[in-house]
């Protein structure tokens, strides 16, 4: 395959966006894992996340996250196959659900980061 | 005497696509919040989050719900991005990603993290129920 493949369609470059969503991710994963070890250093030890820098890091790694969550979630409905009184559940109907799903994990989420902080 | 042989379900295969699969999931649900919220608002001081003060940081990694969480986010989510990257790495044409050192290296490396994880939620702060 030559190597400009992927710059050829836009769907290819897309594919190997989608792809590449994992690298941030796991990088900002990474840092959680920092911000957990932080925590065992004690209070005099401890280093709450600032700085522009880290927020600036966080914002591309968001943008990619997004583009993980949409690509993933809207191919729920051609890899889950329901059927509900022996009838099968519309693939929209799984992504609108798996979308939905989406947003209130996320109201959870936030709730109880702000809601636990002080 | 029947020429059909028997095929032996692919156990291993299963594991990775139901880990991957899991891990996919699992990331595009939880973690846009986190990042936003842990990530911008908190270090912005937009809102009070839970990691900004070592008392409510500590306090909440006691809890062992948060613990089983945490594990299952990270280390579901490795198992995705090993999956994902090394695929990646296959596409452009890197055909030793296909290659048993470089699965041991991907997913080998997803089971460190993994580990690591589960030593940080173990050590750093004690399980409380408070």
């Amino acid at each position: 395959m030559p190597s400009g493949w992927w710059l050829r369609k836009r769907h290819y470059f897309l594919y190997v966006v989608r792809e590449f969503t994992a690298l941030p991710m796991a990088l900002w994963l990474l840092w959680l894992l920092w911000d957990i070890k932080s925590a065992g250093a004690g209070a005099s030890g401890f280093q709450p996340p600032r700085g522009i820098g880290f927020v600036a890091f966080s914002a591309v790694c968001l943008a990619f996250a997004m583009y993980h969550s949409y690509t993933f979630l809207k191919l729920a409905g051609v890899i889950i196959h329901l059927k509900v009184f022996d009838k099968p559940v519309p693939p929209g109907v799984i992504v609108f659900t798996m979308f939905g799903l989406w947003a209130v994990a996320s109201i959870v989420i936030m709730a109880l980061l702000i809601g636990l902080g002080r | 005497m029947s020429t059909q042989t028997r095929r032996k379900p692919a156990y291993g295969h299963l594991f990775w696509w139901f880990m991957f699969a899991n891990g996919g999931g699992l990331t595009a649900l939880l973690l846009p919040a986190h990042i936003l919220v842990q990530g911008i608002f908190g270090p912005l001081g937009v809102v009070r989050v839970v990691d900004q003060h070592y008392d409510t940081w500590i306090n909440v990694l006691g809890n062992p719900l948060v613990k089983l969480y945490i594990l299952a986010l990270i280390a579901l989510s490795f198992f995705h991005f090993a999956h994902r990257l090394r695929y990646l790495l296959v596409d452009f044409g890197v055909h030793a990603a296909k290659s048993i050192p470089a699965q041991v290296i991907f997913y080998g490396g997803a089971v460190a993290v993994t580990l690591v994880t589960i030593f940080l939620l173990l050590t750093v702060a004690p399980i409380s129920l408070g």
